[in-house]
């Protein structure tokens, strides 16, 4: 009976949550409604590194590198030739499963720390590329006014109609990666991050397995992608940049990477933290830092690690007072 | 020989000589606690500017090499045994997630005292007169650090194969748990050896800020080429990180010079050889 | 717990959009780079954008006015960023600041549907107020190619310079000062600018300099750069001896202070042109100068002149219209009509496409009583436009100023841009 009534209790919550998210054009300021967008795009990119590093046991320093390279394709094609939706879109996607399946098949041999000092060096590799080729991609200035495309006669440049495509595809986006990770791919990935060894000698395609999560992986970062260049309306090699890949990382592992809703929450959080964060001091950066050391040395599972503890810790001394109390009695 | 192309080899040289400063202590110390320090490009970084303070507080260039070498091997040290040490028996990522958090404090507290600009350290003229040899002119302070990292290099190799010391770090490389069973403190080894890659990394800020200057975003771009140095060298091998900047030292030189538009991207090419036909590096062991 | 947390900061963002300005204040957000590589632009353009504020001590017709200063790092999606904040947050009115040619290009395309006034006080990417001009735009300061056409004309025509080649960073506002420079250089006889980019930043340029051909006549060596770049290049071409080799000239900010100060002594004698030099010594410059250094402790650059010049004349405006700010249009046509004749650098004023007319200052490098080095001015050009000589609707059928454009030898350059109906007048600097 009560397990019924917890379950409904939550299906409330979330139900109250996603309607107040989804009237949010209604009653907040157009600085809200911004900051909620950097949030859902963002947390594309969050979801993808969670992906690899929470389901898969695996640091990625790649996923930024994605997250530009749809940018600058939308920029190229959308903005500089004038090609109709979908065709900068499309192409954005392509070109992340091509870049994602050469880096996975390269790079998925190897482990853990020479995985990640890889998977850095590449993302470097098109930072630098990005900053230093001017004839294609104009270097440290990037390309500037692109928009989204009026689709189906709405007007994708209004904040509210942009807010409310962006929702509805970060929904879908979280059910899709809902069903991938409690998926038989998923519980394979699970049991690879936890024994790679193990899952080879039980006839697991492992390194089949990898590439494929990193090609998802990159998907989820390129769509980010997208939505945060038709919502800034610019790309530059810094959205590629080692600061903010760290800060993605940072987020990640903020709210509990081994988690679910680990990565959103950390998104949530550190968008919020940015905001009020660069009205009180310049010195965001060191502040992340500190966060980052605390979160690894106290609570390596995130926040959603932390609350998991409480709540253990919680039901643990309900458990006993009512142990002590029947006693008693 | 052209003065062109031989001053391009000279420089080609030169930019080699601070690549092993750089990539030789990050090997080493990988090698031995297969630990990765993220922040080492921080640690040139913040060698760098501490050296630029001294000397303009001294005047004196040698001493702000000493003073900056040695007071990052003690912040090498601090952060050693307060919080690698701490996480080590959770494995390598959460000393490497530490490692990268603390890059992102320096650099950011570096912002903070020194500011934006960018500059670099006066090298006192009487190591960098114009030396003329075969009609090339060249900065002295440019042989003095090809100099200096062939010196680093002799240390590097007496230390690890004339001493006990580096018998005892060879030997952990391979194995561990025998070396300590044999009553050697693997600890102590790990703490000298990340100190010595500090050191390493702060004497390599001085001298690139010297030659080179120092900004924000030198951290990461310093760190970058250091990876690659030692991804092509072999993580762990002394010889191997030799080679690689001797050849992706080259590389930049030329590239530099017939297509500054990829000089960056150049470097990265041999990197991507070495990954897919020998991913342990030229000279670096199978793991 | 989530639920709680979410609900939790709903409600702060709500309040916060709340919070918007109060009716009696003017809202003016500056946009520039405070922290970061670039932060010595944001402090002088504060610096100078302070010290015309006070002299209204930050109140007009009796409206408060409230500064807003937003940091960008020059980053471009920062600045995207940013100005949302201060456009949907802050409610500004007039949007100022703006250092780097392509951050003023970013905020400007994206301020295009705001209907807010946008005064530049740095930027100096042409396209502002030329292709991606709109009304609300206003620049009081210059262009890129500005200084530089008269230079390269000066270069060629006065002095028999024939061929340059020219080392510059890749990126757009050393594009235009080429473009300018190329331009000039070829109507007054030149022959070839040879043009070499390198990436932003380059540290080591021993290989730049060492790939200097000597032996194909060229009469002098330009660099295209500008801050720590330029330092380097500076100190890496005397140390590796070319200095006395080939002589050495520069944009128009490469040998500006402070940076001229950690320069090495060899260069004195270089040329640059630029819309200030540091040997001014109008009375309205003294005035300036002696109020800056009074209130900061130092002498003024050039961009905390431009800061100073344009929220002087935002204040102008505003004191035009009693304080008034509800109607955007009309501070715009209000900051047109301001009297600016006596502006520090020189007498200047608005023209076609919001641009600014202005003074030019040849200079060279000299050496003062102290051992310090300065900019000495040679000649002085008055009246220069956005488009230097040329018609605008010619200048404006020709492309932008890009890697490529415009072409390094004189002959490949359209004949019709070889002539104009009115060259310059070198006057003497000091008449």
């Amino acid at each position: 009976m009560k397990e019924a009534g917890k379950k409904g209790g939550r299906l409330l919550a979330g139900l109250l949550i996603v309607t107040a998210v989804a009237l949010l054009p209604l009653y907040a300021s157009p600085y809200t409604i911004t900051t909620f967008i950097r949030i859902i795009y963002f947390g594309f990119l969050a979801m993808s590194v969670g992906l690899l590093v929470g389901q898969g046991g695996m640091i990625s320093l790649t996923q930024t590198a994605f997250f530009g390279l749809t940018g600058y394709v939308v920029g190229l094609l959308g903005r500089e030739r004038r090609l109709p939706f979908p065709v900068p879109e499309l192409s954005g996607i392509a070109a992340v499963i091509v870049m994602a399946t050469i880096f996975a098949l390269v790079i998925m041999r190897t482990h853990k720390i020479v995985f990640l000092m890889i998977t850095l060096a590449l993302g470097q590799i098109c930072w630098s590329f990005a900053r230093q080729n001017t004839s294609l991609l104009h270097g440290w200035a990037g390309i500037r006014g692109i928009r989204p495309f009026p689709l189906v006669g709405i007007d994708f440049t209004q904040g509210s109609f942009f807010y409310w495509m962006s929702l509805a595809l970060f929904l879908a986006g979280l059910l899709i990666m809902w069903r991938i990770v409690r998926s038989p791919f998923g519980l394979v990935l699970k049991g690879i991050r936890e024994n790679p060894l193990r899952m080879r000698a039980l006839g697991y395609p492992v390194y089949w397995v990898r590439v494929m999560v990193f090609v998802i992986a990159a998907l989820y970062a390129g769509i980010g992608g997208i939505l945060a260049v038709y919502a800034t309306g610019i790309v530059t090699p810094t959205t590629m940049q080692l600061s903010r890949t760290i800060w993605i990382l940072l987020v990640v592992i903020l709210g509990g990477a081994n988690y679910f809703w680990g990565p959103v929450v950390g998104t949530v959080i550190a968008v919020w933290l940015d905001v009020i964060i660069s009205q009180v001091t310049p010195r965001y950066n060191t502040v992340i830092g500190v966060i980052f050391v605390a979160v690894v040395l106290l609570t390596p599972n995130g926040i959603m690690g932390l609350l998991d503890r409480t709540r253990h810790t919680f039901r643990a001394a309900t458990a006993r007072r009512r142990l002590e109390g029947g006693e008693r009695e | 020989m052209s003065m062109k192309i031989a001053t391009l080899i000279l420089n080609g040289l030169t930019e080699g000589a601070l690549f092993f400063v750089l990539g030789s202590g990050l090997t080493l110390a990988f090698g031995l606690m297969k630990v990765v320090n993220l922040s080492h490009g921080a640690f040139y970084l913040l060698g760098g500017y501490i050296g630029l303070s001294v000397l303009g507080a001294t005047g004196n260039w040698v001493l702000a090499l000493a003073v900056s070498g040695l007071s990052i091997a003690v912040f090498g040290l601090l952060f050693e045994r307060t919080m690698l040490l701490r996480v080590r028996k959770g494995g390598d990522l959460p000393q490497t997630l530490l490692t990268i958090a603390l890059s992102t404090i320096i650099a950011d507290v570096a912002l903070a005292i020194w500011g934006g600009h960018p500059q670099s350290i006066k090298v006192p003229p009487v190591i960098n007169p114009p030396i003329t040899v075969l009609g090339i002119t060249y900065p002295g302070f440019r042989y003095f650090l090809i100099l200096s990292s062939v010196i680093i290099a002799f240390a590097l190799w007496f230390i690890l194969y004339k001493t006990r010391f580096g018998a005892a770090v060879r030997a952990s490389v391979d194995d561990r748990e025998t070396v300590s069973a044999l009553g050697v403190r693997i600890d102590a080894i790990y703490t000298i050896m990340f100190m010595l890659s500090a050191l390493l990394a702060g004497v390599a800020g001085v001298l690139g800020g010297t030659f080179l200057q120092l900004s924000p975003g030198e951290d990461t771009t310093i760190l970058t080429y250091s990876l690659v140095v030692i991804i092509v060298g072999g993580m762990g091998s002394l010889l191997g990180t030799v080679v690689s900047s001797l050849i992706l030292g080259q590389i930049l030189s030329f590239g530099l010079a017939y297509a500054p538009e990829l000089s960056m991207f150049l470097v990265f090419i041999p990197m991507a050889i070495v990954l897919a036909v020998r991913p342990q590096g030229l000279l670096g062991r199978e793991s | 717990m989530r639920k709680r947390v979410l609900c939790l900061m709903a409600c702060v963002m709500l309040f916060a959009g709340a919070l918007s300005a109060a009716p009696n204040t003017i809202n003016i957000g500056i946009l520039s780079a405070f922290t970061g590589v670039f932060s010595s632009f944001g402090e002088m353009q504060k610096e100078g954008a302070v010290l015309a504020l006070e002299e209204v001590n930050y109140s007009i017709a009796g409206k408060k006015l409230n500064v807003i200063y937003a940091d960008d790092q020059l980053d471009n999606e920062q600045a995207v960023t940013k100005a949302k904040q201060l456009v949907e947050q802050d409610k500004i009115d007039i949007l100022t600041g703006l250092v780097s040619g392509d951050e003023g290009l970013t905020v400007g395309d994206f301020m295009k549907d705001k209907k807010i006034p946008v005064v530049p006080m740095y930027s100096a990417s042409e396209d502002m107020t030329m292709r991606e001009w709109y009304p609300y735009i206003v620049r009081a300061t210059w262009t890129g190619a500005q200084p530089m056409d008269p230079f390269g004309y000066w270069l060629a025509k006065v002095k028999g310079f024939k061929k340059i080649y020219m080392i510059g960073e890749d990126y757009s506002y050393p594009y235009n000062q080429g473009g300018g420079f190329k331009r000039g250089f070829f109507r007054g006889g030149g022959v070839e600018v040879k043009t070499v980019w390198h990436p932003v930043p380059t540290s080591d340029y021993s290989s730049i300099i060492a790939s200097i051909p000597l032996d194909q006549g060229y009469d002098a060596v330009m660099y295209n750069g500008s801050g720590g770049d330029a330092v380097a290049f500076v100190k890496q071409f005397v140390e590796l001896g070319m200095h006395k080799k080939i002589t050495l000239i520069g944009q128009s900010n490469t040998f500006e202070k402070p940076d001229l100060d950690s320069m090495p002594k060899e260069i004195v004698g270089s040329y640059s042109a630029m819309l200030t030099t540091d040997d001014l010594s109008t009375p309205a410059w003294v005035k300036f100068r002696d109020a800056f250094a009074k209130r900061w402790g130092h002498n003024p650059s050039t961009a905390s002149e431009f800061a100073y010049d344009s929220m002087r004349m935002i204040l102008r405006a505003i004191a035009k219209l009693k304080g008034d700010v509800s109607d955007k249009a009309a501070i715009v046509k209000a900051m047109l009509s301001v009297d600016m004749s006596d502006s520090p650098r020189g007498p200047i004023k608005l023209g076609q496409y919001n641009a600014i007319i202005e003074n030019v200052y040849i200079r060279q490098i000299a050496l003062a009583k102290d051992g310090s080095m300065y900019n000495k001015g040679l000649f002085t050009v008055k009246n220069t436009s956005q488009f230097g000589p040329y018609d605008p609707t010619l200048y404006l059928s020709q492309p932008a100023d890009g890697r490529a454009y415009p072409p390094e030898t004189a002959s490949a350059l359209p004949a019709e841009m070889k002539q104009v109906s009115k060259e310059y007048q070198f006057v003497p600097f000091g008449q």
